[in-house]
């Protein structure tokens, strides 16, 4: 039951993928993904966003588009971390995995992160190696351009990050990232699509109460 | 960051070709031939030194392009004793053949032979007894077999072919020649054949391996750097490198004895293997100043996005140097282990009076880019494994087996004063963490006046 589950994931998040890349079948073609003027990004799950921005007194992003089978949803059964440091930056991870399907085992794993009033990259105590003070993010690649924001794209980047791709940009003078692991059955191509395609649904959450 | 349209239309074609098909992509992407000078001096007595080679000053480094394709056949005889001195004159007729077709350079095509031990054993084993040379230094003869080493995976094969004829040119349709002609003689049941190719962006274009790489849908192929001359983003073909002339010669540095009439005089030692690399690991793993601390020696700061990092007898690390670095950072560099002991420690003067200064390099590699998986034709069913991987098929003139074995040890953390304990495989022992070689096997590579079924000749 669980490898029917996760065909079916795998199916709609390639599906979702190549008509994104404007590979779309006919039928593709006629659903708000691909429609030539996409639909406004919504956030399925917003009240645990919500939450999340008026507990750190700062903005947030909700993804809009996760692979499936994750959701949105803080709290759901795919957000295996919710957490807020002392410095109100915030972590939200969702991940899926399959470790028993022939030729099909694997996991979507997406972390977003959000550093109010902090421009600078964090430093990881814990390197690849040598337990020396890192970047967290590192290994600068190139810009993705979607939903109007301009980020940078990291290769090399640690901690929960690690063996992730992410995306960084800066809002309100605050930084912001989200990262997808890059694992099979995704590669690296399919990883940045991914990313640019949740990079692209994001919806910006403003607290509720003044900050 | 994205590949770029002609990538991108590599990588179509390559999707409709197949694994075979990518290789046919080489001459597409490289563009034209370099320019090469035409041969000045006569056929060298060497069969392993390819003449005519260019050289390019990148990073104000004097850096070697090597010949675009590369083909290496393996194969066991179909030769017995009583055929084997017919044999011996139908191989050397048509590989004089070949030398009156083509120039011995990359323009033409260079025709290396090489014989394995099984060969001498079956075939030739009395003049074998009295003719192979000994490794004084080692206590050895100068070929053995080949050995796995502390980082190599549990399946590493140690294989047993009986010859190998490396193939190099920058014409695909010369090694094509030779190949038919090879095949065509009857003499040799093929057990593998692999292929690959090198260079190809010294003119300031594409990346070869990176290209090819994204062609082939190799993971992580996007993260090579462009005009990478190796998957793994720096350049490996600096001067400074390679061994010069004649030192990998097995009469060359003075340790290896060949006996009484020296017929194996200007002849050298082989080894042959084939390691794939994990790209992904590499670029998505280690930023660019570890990559650099990892490929090269800890402590070493070079700019960012660097390829050339000069390797000269004055950069050279030794023994005492890679202890220091590991007691320092807890780890060794790739090039610097293996020059703790690949480097000359004395000036050298060989016997026909080169000076050979301390600091210079000893092997002389031919080794090349590959998405052979492991290779690209084997008579073993099963040895083929689905679809392309970015690997190395490693080819290294050395003057012994212990030569190599001594170099390959240090690339290991296992100096001769000692082993540095480093796990095997482990992120601090360099690049082995990344690396994992499929198969092994060294060879000898007789001069070019007896490099077909070398011995045949001699009375049993």
């Amino acid at each position: 039951m669980k490898a029917l589950t996760a065909s079916a994931a795998f199916a709609v998040a390639f599906s979702l993928l190549a008509a994104g890349c404007g590979g779309g079948s006919k039928n593709a073609a006629t659903t708000a993904v691909t429609s030539a003027a996409p639909a406004k990004p919504t956030c399925e799950h917003p009240l645990g966003w919500q939450q999340l921005a008026n507990r750190i007194r700062a903005d947030v992003y909700c993804p809009g588009w996760l692979p499936p089978p994750l959701t949105d949803q803080i709290r759901g059964q795919w957000n295996n971390i919710n957490a807020v440091s002392p410095d109100r930056s915030y972590l939200e991870s969702f991940i899926w995995q399959d470790t028993d399907s022939p030729n099909l085992s694997g996991e979507f794993h997406v972390v977003l992160r959000g550093y109010p009033g902090r421009t600078t990259i964090p430093t990881c105590l814990e390197g690849p190696s040598d337990k020396t003070p890192t970047p967290c993010f590192g290994g600068m690649h190139g810009h993705v351009t979607a939903g109007g924001i301009r980020a940078t794209l990291y290769t090399v980047n640690q901690d929960v990050d690690a063996w992730h791709l992410l995306l960084l940009w800066h809002h309100k003078g605050g930084l912001y990232t989200v990262s997808e692991h890059l694992a099979p059955p995704l590669n690296y191509r399919k990883v940045v699509a991914f990313l640019k395609r949740e990079l692209g649904s994001l919806v910006l959450i403003a607290p509720s109460r003044p900050s | 960051m994205s590949p770029t349209r002609r990538e991108l239309l590599a990588g179509a074609a390559a999707g409709a070709l197949g694994v075979l098909g990518v290789y046919e992509l080489v001459d597409h992407l490289a563009g034209s031939p370099p320019q090469r000078p035409a041969p000045t001096v006569p056929e060298l007595p060497e069969q392993h030194l390819l003449q005519g080679v260019q050289h390019v000053m990148q990073n104000d480094v004097e850096v070697i392009v090597p010949p675009l394709h590369h083909e290496v056949m393996t194969a066991k005889l179909e030769v017995d004793r009583a055929g084997l001195k017919d044999a011996q004159a139908t191989l050397s007729d048509l590989l004089a053949k070949l030398d009156h077709d083509y120039v011995p350079t990359p323009a033409g095509l260079g025709v290396t032979v090489a014989w394995g031990l099984p060969y001498f054993h079956r075939l030739v084993p009395g003049a074998a007894g009295t003719h192979l040379p000994r490794d004084t230094r080692a206590g050895k003869p100068a070929v053995i077999d080949a050995r796995t080493f502390p980082s190599d995976p549990g399946d590493t094969v140690l294989e047993a072919n009986e010859v190998a004829i490396l193939l190099r040119s920058d014409q695909r349709p010369n090694i094509d020649d030779a190949l038919d002609r090879l095949r065509s003689s009857g003499l040799f049941h093929l057990t593998s054949l692999r292929r690959g190719f090198a260079g190809g962006a010294f003119d300031g274009g594409h990346s070869l391996p990176r290209t090819m790489a994204i062609a082939a849908n190799v993971p992580g192929a996007e993260l090579i750097p462009e005009g990478a001359e190796l998957f793994l983003g720096f350049t490996s073909t600096q001067k400074a490198a390679f061994g010069p002339g004649k030192i990998a010669n097995f009469e060359t540095l003075g340790f290896v004895d060949l006996g009484r009439g020296g017929y194996f005089r200007e002849g050298t030692h082989l080894h042959l293997s084939h390691v794939t690399e994990d790209l992904e690991s590499w670029y998505v793993g280690f930023l660019f100043a570890e990559r650099v601390t990892t490929a090269f020696k800890p402590g070493l700061e070079v700019p960012e996005g660097t390829q050339v990092v000069a390797q000269g007898p004055e950069q050279a690390s030794t023994t005492t140097d890679v202890r220091r670095q590991f007691r320092a950072s807890g780890r060794i560099g790739h090039s610097a282990s293996i020059q703790s002991t690949s480097r000359l420690t004395a000036e050298v003067v060989g016997p026909d009076g080169t000076r050979y200064p301390k600091g210079t390099a000893v092997p002389i590699r031919a080794d090349f880019n590959t998405l052979d998986n492991p290779f690209l034709f084997s008579d073993e069913r099963g040895v083929i494994q689905e679809g392309p991987v970015a690997g190395v098929h490693f080819l290294s003139f050395n003057p012994s087996s212990d030569d190599f074995n001594r170099n390959r040890l240090a690339m290991d953390g296992v100096l001769p004063t000692g082993s540095l304990g480093i796990p095997p495989g482990d992120r601090a022992q360099g690049i082995n963490s990344i690396l994992s070689t499929t198969h092994r096997q060294n060879f000898l590579v007789p001069p070019r006046r007896n490099r077909s079924f070398p011995l045949a000749e001699l009375p049993g």
